[in-house]
């Protein structure tokens, strides 16, 4: 099968889950409200009937930090916590959603009711679950190694970042070229104990590992094509929403609609990714 | 006596009298420095000898001298400057000291014996920062004392605004030097006598203007820089070379010498500016000269002229930031420009505060040990001015589309967010701050009260304030008390007697005082009427509610409150339903007042300060009340926050 072909068929198996993919962003938009509403309330409270507010109307001005006083200590305390909060809980539920979405990709015939969905999110989400905790490991040793090594050893040596420089810039093209061969084993072993109902963590890995070396440039390029791609979306719309500031009521809310919108499309990105891998090694 | 005044003729052709740099001399030229050291880059000392001169200008016999000998304070951990952990040597080799070898006086007289070191700050014995000299016979006023000293200094490691790390050398504070002789009078002063300090940790700058020949031999490979014009470089083979610089009407002479400096250049109207940077920092070298022509550019049209026609300044590599952020007059230290990213406009500050220095302690040399407010305040005033003149629109420390901050409000943010802002007054010597306030204050109080009363006079009166300054004390030795003096006048003449007899009431407050100023909005209340008989936007009305219920009257009232000690003139703006505006003045001196309006229109909202001129106000949220909050802000903060975790859990997840 073509790269292309494999990426088409991808995104053909991506978008007519979009059920699933809805109830994942659902789940997101829940979970992330939970904590943001609470925090909208606790910023109208410290402002009350002050018309300071209007200094948050173009960017936040930082200036107005020390007005808010011991307020806005609060207030950081806040989001930080609820930042570790939705991370955490998060990660849990991406993981859950992603056995489901696995599931519904090595299936020959596409279809899967959300019952179904759910029930093999709960089957596979502790083998997933390993999977995840094991490959982020690997990630961090690969990051540190490639790139936090030589900066320290760069500064230790040379006293300043300047003098390694270019080595560091090199280093890091480097590692985010080889980013996609992780991003592959764990797709491709997760795909594994989707497909094969087995709940062997290493096994998985194993047969990830061996799918990419069966037909490593095809897998590679899949992997590496979409991951560009998610990346280039990921800065344009980050790009968007933190420069984008609506004023009137109505474009505040058109704001949240296109803003969500542009998520469910990062969703269906992502889910291109998990199902180009799994037809890759079909 | 006869013999010390021949030797200052003979000098005086050479030194004094030369006009090399400048046209005309800028001061009285009371001291000057005529040094010869050879850099030992391996022992990181410097050898050599020194004609120090200075003129008796008071009407008595003076019998003594006193020197700064501001490296010994590296000689010991217990000195004033390293005691309490604040700074240690790296090592045996990294001690700093000056050493005198000999001192004679222009007659030859060797004065060996009659020299010793004092605390006149604070009696410590362990600091060997200030040396008195007992002079064989005093100097009559109007004569010259030439002191002809061979001394060693060693330069410390690690660097703390003065020192070497490796190759890398950072020398100031490296010689013997006069502190100021003040006669009665000057600064608010009852007697003659010295002013010399100790060498303090935040404080260092109080000199004369004075002029410096400084000639310095060291391996050829070392690029140099320095506080003077560059008169002669030889090379004197076997891997050495002499650089000569001359030095007119500055208060210290500092210099650089690292091998791996690159040179950049630029010439702003007549001034050649030297950048010495690292290639690190040539990235970030068009930026930093930008911002000392954008400081040159602005005090020169609103405070006066950069006389010199030279200025150098450093950006000193990672191993050499301990000299970063000092200033020399004609010579000052950047920071790490290559760092940073763009955005983070914090290299440009610094360029244009040290370079500010030039003005405010270098051509106004006023007294940083005794009055920091004067130097670190009123130039950390012009920098936030600068930076946010030319940089970001308003929003001159950091720019970006959904974050920024102004450079005047990064000032005020450290003074209202500190909880040791009211336990002291703002005219302190700077090492009597207590609780470690002493840059909270120096620096951000002073400054933010400057805008304060830059806010209540005016722009236009405020840089008139300044140009008058300069005017009067270009060097010469002001005091806070001459500072507050101009101020007077020029309100004064501008304003007469529009904020009272003089502005002394203001520095009282602020200056003097250690209150804080806190005005608010507490409330807005509309009452209808039932009925009424009185007059309404000028015309007679009688009403009773049944007559007219399309047409309903309204007493509205916002209450104003005092919260601070600090009592300011605020102006009031209040908005009415249809659109109506007045602007209300409030000599805000009583705990409140309400301001109240009968008329067909309810207030909807009232902004205290709307201009936001009062930056010592230490809460700006409680000053607006509106009756129609704005909660879009928080909603697209939220949306903003909604997509942002949404994106990390799905990003950082496999």
């Amino acid at each position: 099968m073509s790269l292309f072909k494999t990426l088409k068929n991808g995104a053909a198996a991506a978008a007519s889950s979009y059920k699933l993919i809805l109830l994942i962003w659902v789940t997101t938009l829940v979970l992330t409200l939970a904590v943001g509403y609470p925090l909208r309330s606790f910023l109208n409270m410290i402002f009350g009937n002050s018309m300071a507010v209007e200094r948050l109307n173009d960017g936040f001005d930082l200036g107005i930090t020390g007005d808010l006083g011991k307020s806005f200590g609060g207030l950081i305390a806040s989001v930080s916590a609820g930042t570790m909060l939705i991370g955490l809980v998060g990660f849990f539920i991406m993981t859950f959603f992603a056995g489901g979405l696995f599931r519904r990709f090595s299936l020959a015939w596409g279809g899967l009711k959300v019952s179904d969905f759910l029930r093999t999110s709960a089957g596979n989400f502790i083998p997933f679950l390993k999977i995840a905790l094991l490959l982020m490991l690997i990630i961090g040793a690969y990051t540190f190694i490639l790139t936090g090594i030589p900066i320290i050893a760069g500064l230790i040596v040379s006293g300043s970042p300047g003098q390694t420089g270019n080595i560091i810039y090199g280093l890091f093209v480097i590692w985010a070229l080889g980013l996609p061969v992780w991003l592959f084993v764990a797709d491709a072993s997760r795909r594994w104990i989707a497909a094969t109902g087995s709940r062997k963590v290493f096994r998985a890995l194993g047969a990830g590992f061996r799918a990419l070396r069966m037909r490593f440039w095809h897998s590679y390029l899949t992997v590496l094509a979409v991951v560009l791609i998610n990346a280039v979306f990921i800065l344009a719309l980050m790009w968007l929403a933190g420069t984008s500031t609506p004023e009137k009521g109505i474009t505040v809310f058109l704001f949240f609609l296109a803003t969500q919108a542009l998520f469910i499309i990062r969703l269906f990105m992502k889910a291109w990714r998990y199902a180009s891998v799994c037809e890759a090694v079909k | 006596m006869r013999g010390i005044l021949l030797v200052f003729l003979c000098l005086l052709p050479i030194t004094a009298g030369g006009q090399i740099v400048i046209d005309k001399p800028l001061s009285q030229r009371l001291t000057g420095y005529d040094i010869d050291v050879t850099l030992d880059p391996v022992k990181h000392t410097l050898n050599g000898m020194m004609n120090a001169w200075w003129v008796n200008h008071s009407s008595k016999p003076v019998g003594e001298a006193m020197m700064h000998m501001y490296l010994n304070a590296f000689s010991s951990s217990q000195s004033t400057f390293a005691s309490g952990g604040r700074w240690s040597a790296a090592g045996d080799d990294g001690w700093g000291w000056v050493k005198i070898s000999s001192m004679k006086d222009g007659m030859g007289n060797d004065l060996s014996g009659s020299y010793g070191y004092v605390s006149p700050d604070d009696g410590n014995v362990n600091d060997k920062t200030v040396l008195r000299v007992v002079l064989p016979e005093p100097v009559a006023p109007g004569d010259t004392l030439v002191l002809k000293i061979d001394f060693v200094s060693k330069l410390p490691s690690p660097i703390q605004r003065t020192g070497y790390n490796e190759d890398f050398h950072f020398v100031a504070q490296w010689f013997p030097k006069f502190g100021v002789y003040e006669t009665a009078g000057m600064r608010q002063r009852e007697a003659d006598g010295w002013n010399c300090h100790q060498f303090h940790p935040n404080s260092e700058f109080y000199s004369n203007h004075s002029v410096y020949n400084v000639s310095v031999t060291l391996p050829t490979e070392f690029v140099t820089g320095s506080g003077g014009k560059l008169m002669e470089e030889t090379d004197l083979g076997g891997g050495l070379k002499k650089v000569i610089w001359r030095a007119e009407d500055i208060v210290d002479f500092a210099w650089t010498a690292w091998p791996g400096y690159k040179v950049v250049t630029r010439k702003w109207n007549n001034v050649d500016i030297t950048l010495l940077t690292c290639k690190m920092g040539l990235s970030k070298a068009e930026n930093h000269l930008d911002a000392v022509v954008y400081a040159l550019e602005y005090l020169a049209a609103r405070v006066g002229p950069y006389p010199w026609p030279h200025l150098t300044f450093v950006d000193p590599p990672l191993s050499g930031s301990g000299a970063g952020g000092m200033e020399y007059t004609t010579l000052f230290t950047t920071m790490g420009g290559g760092a940073v990213p763009v955005f983070l406009k914090m290299p440009e500050m610094v360029t244009v505060h040290e370079f500010g220095h030039a003005y405010f302690m270098g051509i106004m040399a006023s007294n940083e040990f005794e009055e920091p407010w004067l130097d670190e305040g009123v130039n950390s005033y012009w920098e936030q001015r600068i930076m946010d003149h030319y940089y970001g629109g308003g929003y001159g420390l950091v720019q970006l589309p959904f974050l920024k901050m102004s450079d005047t409000d990064q000032g005020r943010l450290t003074y209202i967010s500190s909880p040791s802002r009211a336990i002291a007054s703002n005219d302190l010597p700077s090492w009597m701050y207590p609780h470690g306030t002493y840059s909270m204050m120096s620096y951000n109080k002073a400054a933010t009260w400057l805008h304060t009363l830059q806010g209540i006079i005016g722009d236009e009166t405020m840089d008139n304030v300044f140009r008058e300054y300069y005017n009067r004390w270009a060097f010469r030795h002001p005091s806070g008390r001459d500072f507050i003096s101009v101020v007077n006048d020029v309100v004064k003449s501008e304003h007469g007697d529009r904020f009272g007899e003089n502005m002394n009431w203001f520095f009282e407050q602020v200056l003097y005082g250690k209150g804080e100023c806190d005005y608010r909005v507490s409330g807005i209340t509309n009452y209808k009427i039932r009925s009424y008989s009185g007059v309404v936007d000028g015309d007679s009305v009688t009403y009773t509610r049944g007559d007219r219920r399309s047409d309903t009257l309204y007493i509205s009232r916002i209450s104003i409150e005092r919260l601070g000690d600090i009592m300011l003139p605020v102006d009031i703006l209040i908005r009415f339903d249809n659109g109506k505006e007045v602007l209300e003045t409030w000599d805000g001196k009583a705990s409140y007042r309400d301001f109240e309006y009968t008329g067909s229109s309810k207030v909807i909202w009232a902004k205290l300060d709307p201009l936001d001129r009062i930056d010592m106000d230490v809460n700006r949220i409680n000053n607006s009340w509106t009756l129609e909050p704005d909660r879009t802000a928080a909603r697209r903060m939220l949306n903003k926050f909604v997509l942002l975790m949404q994106m990390m859990i799905s990003v950082f997840t496999l």
